[in-house]
């Protein structure tokens, strides 16, 4: 780990020109540290709340021990009034880490907060505030839903009354995409999360699925049947210069696009589902060794290191990471459909109708959403 | 490397037919014509599909669901089952001698992961059209579409049930 203790404490460095100017600060977290902090009461109207926020997402962003004052080496203090927060991070010495100003509502900021707390100490981006989707029955249909990415602020997305599956969102978690059964067959949907607007984007004769938002959201890669047969497309989002990535004869599924919007990397099923990758403007596909006889629903990583995906385990699948550089596969958790946050490190999954947040470093698992019927099939904006 | 122009796809289907038609080689087994995995090859698969006809779909009342009963795959497969040709046999000759379109509706079982499931039900109308595409019915007159795991024939979870969900259904246009 030796590597990216360099590589974080130069991060930390740019980030912070007030440490860069000064001596190298006395504390930076590689990524295999589990650093202590404490939370100092926030002052203001609400300042607890915010306090209990921050709390929680450094807890949760697998870097930090949040414990008290007395044994922490970082100390989060602030003071939270009306719309405003201005938020500090001293380290035991006193010396100042992180002084800033936030604003918006108590959750919003305190969000904010605890993302730059952890964008300066480890030069990663957080996942606090960060928005999931999904699929759930609570309606007794399937609809799409939103969500904070620890299960707060649940809502309802789709009222379609038909089956609504497989969401996929912006990297800016403005746009969402699914496939909608609402015209009999399988179209994809794009919904403007800010108006509410919708549009039937892509809805070519046969069979439209999978979509996948390209990083800089101008792209939705999906698996169209045109053709006879599913086959990997590259469309305009809405729906407009589609262009056919592979010519197989059999099933292309579920495209993830590599952090450049250069590659595509998706499920092959010819005699068992593999994993294969392909330039995004067309070529051919390369096989990407797994050691296993089953993959699908792959998700490549933010960072373009990892790919999670399905593998089949018996009768059940499982979530597994694969290594791109190494080639190694880890098998973390039984579940479905497994999504990355934006810091590369965290996994939503769905298991036995309910979400699970993995921290794909410590192997940590927490439940964050159950009892909404049956919820399958998260998508995680970055 | 688009080569999905018609000529192509009828010089193709002219090369394969005999081999189809003696052992059904193209859809017996999955992936038995030997493409290269998800490379863009010069494989020539399935018949590109005409447009959609508006108000019509596999869910809506002008539709005939009961006409022909379900056909049945194995368990990750696509083929068609030599069980099922003399059912598919029948509806290759209705298409032949009426003017009707159809729309074949594929399905998984649910032990499957949702995308792949929707793309293998996909694939499994898919094989079914070409059986009835080979065996005479025109092509523009069959729609597909994936349902995937939802709509189970059979919610159980056991073996039977998953034998009934794997299937491929016939919507006949009124």
């Amino acid at each position: 780990m030796k590597t990216l203790f360099i590589v974080v404490l130069t991060g930390a460095f740019w980030l912070h020109p007030l440490l860069a100017a000064e001596e190298a600060p006395t504390i930076t977290i590689s990524k295999s540290d589990v650093v202590a902090i404490a939370v100092s009461p926030i002052g203001g109207a609400n300042g607890a709340s915010v306090t209990k926020i921050v709390q929680n997402d450094l807890a949760v962003s697998g870097y930090f021990n949040v414990t008290s004052a007395g044994s922490a080496g970082l100390i989060v203090s602030g003071d939270s009034s009306g719309s405003g927060l201005q938020g500090k991070v001293v380290d035991h010495s006193g010396k100042v880490a992180l002084s800033s100003n936030y604003s918006g509502s108590a959750r919003a900021k305190a969000h904010e907060f605890a993302n730059d707390i952890i964008r300066t100490l480890t030069g990663n981006p957080g996942i606090a505030g960060t928005k999931i989707a999904f699929v759930s029955t609570k309606s007794g249909k399937k609809e799409i839903y939103t969500a904070d990415y620890d299960g707060s602020n649940v809502q309802q997305l789709t009222r379609d009354n038909s089956i609504s599956v497989g969401p996929s969102l912006s990297a800016d978690g403005r746009k969402l995409a699914y496939t909608g059964y609402k015209s009999g067959y399988a179209d994809i949907y794009v919904i403007d999360l800010g108006s509410g607007s919708r549009e039937r984007a892509i809805k070519f004769p046969g069979t439209n699925s999978g979509a996948a938002f390209s990083p800089d959201g101008a792209r939705i890669a999906c698996s169209v049947s045109r053709d006879g047969n599913p086959e990997l497309y590259v469309c305009g989002v809405g729906g407009g210069g589609a262009r056919r990535l592979t010519h197989s004869p059999g099933v292309e599924s579920a495209p993830t696009w590599s952090p450049d919007g250069g590659e595509i990397i998706y499920s092959y099923e010819e005699h068992g589902p593999q994993l294969y990758r392909i330039s995004a403007s067309g070529g051919s596909g390369r096989q990407i060794p797994t050691g296993h006889g089953y993959c699908t629903e792959p998700d490549w990583s933010p960072d373009g290191k990892k790919v999670a995906f399905n593998v089949r385990e018996g009768g059940s699948f499982a979530v597994a990471v694969l290594d791109l550089q190494g080639g190694q596969t880890r098998v973390l958790a039984n579940g479905e459909s497994p999504a990355w946050g934006a810091d590369s490190r965290h996994i939503i999954y769905a298991s036995g109708g309910a979400l699970y947040l993995l921290d794909a470093q410590s192997g940590r698992k927490v439940k964050v959403l159950d009892g909404l019927g049956k919820i399958t099939e998260p998508a995680w904006a970055r | 490397m688009k080569k999905t122009s018609q000529t192509l796809v009828h010089t193709t289907l002219a090369l394969i037919l005999p081999f189809a038609l003696s052992s059904c080689a193209l859809f017996k087994k999955k992936g038995a014509s030997g493409g290269a995995g998800g490379s863009d090859g010069d494989y020539v698969n399935g018949t590109p599909l005409a447009d959609r006809q508006e108000g019509v779909s596999f869910m809506s009342d002008n539709v005939d669901k009961k006409k022909f009963s379900p056909v049945h795959f194995a368990f990750d497969s696509y083929s068609v089952e030599s069980s099922d040709e003399g059912k598919l046999d029948e509806v290759a000759t209705f298409l032949q001698g009426n003017s009707n379109t159809i729309i074949i509706a594929g399905f998984t079982d649910e032990r499957g992961t949702p995308e792949y499931n929707r793309g293998l039900g996909e694939r499994r109308a898919g094989a079914v059209r070409e059986y009835l595409i080979h065996h005479g019915a025109s092509a523009d007159k069959i729609q597909t579409v994936s349902f995937g795991a939802e709509m189970p024939a059979d919610s159980g979870s056991n073996d039977s049930a998953w034998a009934r969900n794997r299937r491929a259904e016939f919507g006949v246009v009124k």
